[in-house]
């Protein structure tokens, strides 16, 4: 599916290139749910960012491959890029909220998927969501932070993408619908080819909803396990480090 | 054990005129609860359960519709012998004055002589491990956890005999959750304040408390030794919330709570 051979990602400054991350190699499969567990200030964050070119080029320069389809975004035209992100590879970033545009209803984003109205209505069903007719009158500043990240999972898994990518995913909201995310997830990568990579610090969240996790430390990812098989290596380490 | 705190039938309801019909709704529903001298007590609940309006209560920055609070702490001039840490705790500091001179003015209003005012200062830092480097630092200068820890310095300054810290560890990342929650046994040990821990948090409230308390739409629904509680909870709310924080509930558990 997707094929991650990082050599370096670093920052620039004034003074010289700091990196940031080294060596990070891994393929995303399909039916599973990755996930990187890592504190903060690790570069979890830049790691996703970085597999859509979603880091700013005057900034971080990135040194690698990153193969969607056996082709290297690398080489691919803006446009092309533009038709991955937003068909094939969803990103929910940390704080939804500000994915939205604050001007527009947030019907505008729906208006694309009007084909599938039943389908809008149970997901937002699903996600304790208003009814649709009340909720497209609604402005990206009327709802909550927790809102807005249910709204921009809705919205992306009406795309039907291949590979969702969330970034703490369980941050800021209540664990009733922290869960509520974790079955829809696996319900997800249930079905035909698709697969979740999430980033995240919540240790049980990650438990319970990986198929396969790696750690993020040291500049550097280790390898994905089993969900079993990596806190049996890795449980000493991560309380220790208090992770 | 000698009670500090004894709350007998305590409730706290709202009016609002919607359309010139008078709704009243009950935030505090009928709690009773003691607290003993020099322990850790956790309240647990969502969010809206009523936790920060008991803690409000407490204090008495809001007066209660009906019931009692009996305070059982030594009377002062000045200070109110219950504190509380609010949970956006930043902004009690004031940003532009040095954390020394905010720590060393409420220690002033303790009237105690002014020799001894060093030496008190610097047991309140030791206490709560402020570095020594940061305390001529100003509000606006630290981060987040550092300024918590300003708070807490600022709060323990004025001798409370009752602490109540409403969702302490919700500015922390994990790292530091830990560090925190010794801090917080520290303080109760060593100044021999007792505590009341507002958490949503089990987690949390399984490592620092003693006793612990579930608030469930304003009425407690379970009290009780935190490991026996949580280990063996036997109201369905209970047990809703640990399953909730283990990620096991199925969609209609989820639900059947929503409705």
């Amino acid at each position: 599916m997707l094929k991650i051979d990082i050599l370096n990602i670093s920052i620039k400054s004034p003074t010289g290139e700091n990196t940031l991350l080294k060596n990070i190699k891994f393929e995303l499969e399909k039916n599973k749910i990755f996930t990187i567990l890592g504190k903060n200030g690790t570069g979890k964050s830049t790691l996703i960012k970085s597999i859509m070119k979603l880091l700013d080029p005057n900034t971080y320069s990135i040194d690698g491959s990153i193969l969607w389809n056996n082709k290297d975004i690398n080489n691919l035209k803006y446009e092309d890029i533009i038709e991955i992100r937003s068909r094939y590879v969803k990103y929910i970033f940390q704080h939804p909220v500000n994915s939205f545009d604050h001007l527009k209803r947030l019907g505008y984003y729906f208006k694309r998927f009007t084909v599938n109205e039943n389908e809008i209505s149970d997901l937002l069903d699903y996600f304790f969501l208003p009814i649709k007719e009340k909720l497209f009158k609604m402005y990206p500043y009327e709802v909550s932070g927790g809102m807005a990240q249910r709204i921009s999972l809705v919205l992306a898994l009406l795309t039907k993408p291949k590979i969702l990518i969330l970034d703490e995913p369980t941050s800021g909201i209540d664990s009733a619908i922290a869960n509520l995310m974790l079955l829809k997830l696996k319900e997800f990568v249930k079905n035909d080819e698709q697969a979740v990579l999430l980033v995240t610090q919540d240790i049980m969240f990650a438990k319970k909803i990986s198929d396969k996790i790696a750690l993020l430390k040291d500049f550097t990812l280790t390898e994905f396990m089993n969900t079993n098989e990596f806190f049996n290596k890795h449980l000493t380490e991560l309380i220790t480090e208090g992770i | 054990m000698e009670t500090i705190l004894s709350i007998k039938n305590l409730f706290y309801k709202v009016k609002s005129t919607n359309f010139l019909v008078n709704k009243e709704k009950t935030i505090i529903d009928d709690i009773t609860v003691d607290v003993d001298k020099g322990e850790i007590i956790g309240i647990a609940g969502e969010s809206g359960s009523g936790k920060t309006t008991l803690a409000k209560l407490i204090t008495g920055i809001i007066t209660p519709t009906s019931g009692s609070i009996k305070l059982n702490t030594k009377e002062k001039k000045k200070c109110n012998p219950i504190q509380i840490l609010f949970q956006n705790n930043g902004q009690i500091l004031n940003p532009h004055r040095k954390i020394d001179d905010i720590v060393e003015e409420a220690i002033k209003l303790r009237e105690i002589p002014s020799d001894e005012i060093a030496n008190e200062k610097e047991k309140i830092f030791s206490a709560i491990n402020f570095p020594e480097q940061y305390r001529k630092n100003k509000g606006f200068q630290l981060s987040g956890g550092q300024q918590q820890r300003a708070a807490l310095a600022r709060l323990i300054a004025v001798k409370p005999e009752i602490l109540i810290l409403d969702e302490p560890f919700s500015a922390q990342d994990y790292e530091s959750l830990e560090n925190l929650s010794a801090l917080f046994k520290k303080i109760n040990i060593d100044l021999g304040i007792t505590l009341i821990c507002i958490s949503h948090d089990l987690n949390v409230l399984r490592e620092l408390c003693n006793r612990v308390v579930i608030i469930y739409r304003g009425k407690i629904v379970e009290i009780g030794n935190t490991k026996e509680v949580l280990s063996n909870p036997k109201h369905p709310y209970t047990q809703y919330l640990i399953k909730s924080e283990n990620y096991d509930l199925t969609h209609k558990e989820l639900m059947d709570r929503a409705e």
